[in-house]
């Protein structure tokens, strides 16, 4: 009795365990961290949490002269893919863009979070998207760059008591360059103006808006003055109608914080106000023009270390970048959602950067704080 | 001659007498060893005279009936007494186990104030007794609203009574006047004055001033003072000086949206003035809580709730 009793079971296991074991797993873990749609027009709130890839060509143009962290070019290379996770910021920023009535005048979002919560990350998402709709990408990759560790400086010849940047204004005309390589030699794209550099050299009114920005990388001279230029210029095109622009700058705030590193010749602080290339931006980030938007990002680490008190937009941008940004759209960077902490440890561990261990991804939760940066970093040494 | 005979018999005689001692000596050691007593030592104590100790009466608590009229056993403020009080307490540092000291020869429970003289049945009786000196409570202040509507003013000052060769005491000079705010008929240029001028003797939470009057000898002197300084304080805030009019955006006490750079710069993006944008009035709000209240996650998602209203863009 025991025994048929038994074996009924065993056949009754066997029958079921069968057509499991013989069943091609479907790759749903697969799936569910990657998504197949590479182009950011085509991204929704559905696809939160999952990463995408990056073309190399995409990326090529857009990020070859910076706009991508530094440890996460690394960490590309490791990979040897770029992949960027779709995230809420991004989506919520793209989905606004799309139903954005271009002929009102720009709308401001910033990008504001904590340290390493991928404000940068999701601004490239943004550019990405940008630069597949066709847009014109003014992307300055981190002002603190100019404003914290500035290569040259001199002063400036059209507004006596300004500083230009000599070497980072030509370095950023060609990144500019670069990035709108596809755009640039449209036709339409010409100077409304004359602009008189000095008694030789002058770029005549409807020259190619190209020629005015070789001027500038030629003579580096002219590069921040050229920028200035080329900001208005931008802003007639695109109020004109012949292009859409997006406005990307990281680190925002560093055009308003006043304790820079730029120091004149009798050693004294600059005001970010006094450099040249701060007044062409902040001419783009006004909203007096149409047919564009205007991303920026706040970000601690655009100001001295003693300041980095806060990391919410009004703190960052003092009373001064309030008034000159409001109103805004604030979007905060928040960290990483279960859902996306899921997919990116899969995503490590299918590029074999993670060996799985039980447990790993609750204690790695816990410890990183779904902080992104932090993630990455602890995640470097498993 | 006859002088030196008699010295002569004078020597003989002494040495007479000399051998005389010594053959008396000899013969005293032989009965009896005489002792040298430097101390004298009584033979006998002397009797004591017994004295007659009155015998313990038993503690007074044992007699004690169970209605007995508390008040008169322990009238007014006494430091405790073991057998008067007819309640078992304890108190005191103990050994292990060992329960607290009890009662009686215990300076733990002398030290300590108590109020055995203030149980509730005495102390309702003394208000019986202090209610023919009472007037009736005035109509119309029956509840606390009422008399803070009818006095403002709330006038404070401390007395002090103890046992020192002086009654006097300094701290009893002191007069702390209170008033609120909104009781004063201030308008909103006279209420900013004022607040300036009081400074932190304003309590925003509560909407109260408060001054304090020390500097006179005098309680009355003190009182009068504060009463002048309100005075001259309430005049001065209704008064307008012609050098209040450069008072610009960062004087300002709140942030007023009315006139700020926010109000001009929505209008110069919808072009028409910021009565007519739709959603301008939530925007408002939100911009002067952002400054007003300080900047948090919760102001900063009000204000781009607002903004995003205010553009037609998709809520997050």
């Amino acid at each position: 009795m025991l025994k048929t009793s038994s074996l009924k079971l065993l056949s009754k296991r066997i029958f079921y365990v069968q057509p499991l074991s013989t069943q091609v797993q479907p790759q749903e873990r697969l799936q569910t961290f990657r998504t197949t749609e590479d182009n950011p027009l085509n991204h929704t709130s559905e696809h939160i949490g999952q990463f995408y890839k990056l073309s190399p060509d995409a990326k090529k143009q857009l990020f070859l002269h910076g706009g991508l962290p530094k440890s996460f070019e690394v960490q590309i290379k490791t990979f040897t893919e770029s992949c960027l996770m779709i995230r809420q910021p991004s989506i919520d920023i793209i989905n606004c863009m799309k139903v954005i009535n271009y002929t009102n005048p720009v709308v401001r979002f910033v990008l504001y979070s904590k340290k390493g919560n991928g404000k940068t990350l999701s601004m490239a998402h943004v550019i990405h998207y940008a630069f597949e709709a066709g847009f014109l990408v003014v992307h300055v990759p981190w002002v603190g760059n100019w404003m914290r560790r500035c290569k040259e400086k001199s002063n400036s010849e059209f507004k006596p008591g300004n500083i230009d940047l000599n070497v980072d204004a030509a370095a950023w005309l060609m990144h500019f360059k670069h990035q709108n390589s596809h755009l640039i030699n449209n036709s339409d794209f010409k100077t409304s103006q004359d602009y008189v550099w000095s008694k030789r050299e002058t770029t005549l009114k409807d020259t190619p808006l190209v020629e005015l920005i070789e001027h500038g990388i030629n003579r580096i001279k002219f590069a921040s003055q050229c920028i200035v230029a080329l900001a208005e210029e931008i802003k007639k095109l695109s109020q004109e109608g012949k292009c859409k622009t997006l406005v990307a700058i990281d680190g925002f705030n560093g055009f308003f914080y006043p304790n820079t590193r730029i120091l004149t010749e009798k050693k004294e602080v600059v005001h970010p106000g006094n450099v040249t290339l701060t007044e062409a931006f902040l001419n783009l980030s006004k909203c007096d023009w149409s047919n564009a938007v205007v991303v920026v990002t706040v970000d601690e680490l655009a100001i001295a270390e003693k300041d980095q008190i806060c990391c919410l937009p009004r703190y960052l941008l003092g009373k001064k970048g309030f008034e000159h940004m409001d109103p805004f759209v604030p979007v905060p960077v928040l960290a990483y959602s279960d859902k996306e902490f899921k997919s990116c440890m899969d995503y490590f561990r299918e590029r074999r950067w993670v060996l799985p261990v039980s447990g790993q991804d609750e204690e790695l939760q816990f410890l990183s704080g779904g902080n992104p940066y932090r993630l990455m970093q602890l995640c470097n040494s498993l | 001659m006859s002088a030196i005979t008699r010295l002569r018999g004078k020597t003989l005689n002494t040495i007479k007498n000399s051998t005389a001692l010594i053959s008396n000596r000899s013969f005293s050691e032989e009965t009896e060893f005489r002792v040298l007593n430097l101390r004298t030592v009584k033979s006998q104590a002397p009797v004591r005279r017994k004295i007659n100790k009155p015998d313990v009466l038993p503690p007074r608590s044992n007699q004690m009936p169970v209605d007995q009229d508390w008040g008169s056993v322990w009238p007014g403020q006494r430091t405790f007494h073991p057998a008067t009080v007819p309640l078992p307490v304890r108190q005191g540092y103990t050994e292990k186990n060992a329960p607290p000291p009890s009662k009686f020869g215990n300076a733990e429970l002398m030290k300590i104030p108590n109020f055995l003289h203030l149980t509730p049945p005495v102390i309702k009786k003394q208000c019986e007794a202090l209610k023919q000196f009472c007037t009736p409570w005035p109509k119309g202040l029956e509840t606390d609203e009422k008399c803070n509507k009818h006095f403002e003013i709330e006038v404070a000052s401390s007395n002090y009574c103890y046992s020192s060769p002086s009654i006097r005491d300094p701290l009893a000079r002191i007069v702390t006047l209170q008033i609120k705010l909104s009781s004063l008929p201030l308008d909103d240029h006279a209420r900013d004055k004022f607040r300036r001028i009081v400074g932190d003797r304003y309590n925003e939470e509560n909407d109260i001033v408060t001054i304090v009057a020390d500097r006179c000898p005098l309680r009355q002197q003190n009182y009068d003072y504060a009463m002048y300084l309100l005075t001259a304080v309430f005049h001065e805030s209704l008064r307008f000086e012609e050098w209040e009019k450069t008072k610009s955006e960062i004087d300002m006490e709140f942030y007023d949206w009315n006139v700020s750079k926010s109000k001009s710069s929505i209008e110069s993006i919808f072009g028409k003035p910021a009565e007519e944008i739709v959603k301008a009035d939530v925007y408002s709000k939100a911009v002067g809580a952002l400054m007003n209240e300080g900047e948090n996650e919760y102001t900063l998602a009000k204000y781009g709730e607002s903004v995003r209203e205010m553009l037609q863009l998709p809520a997050l």
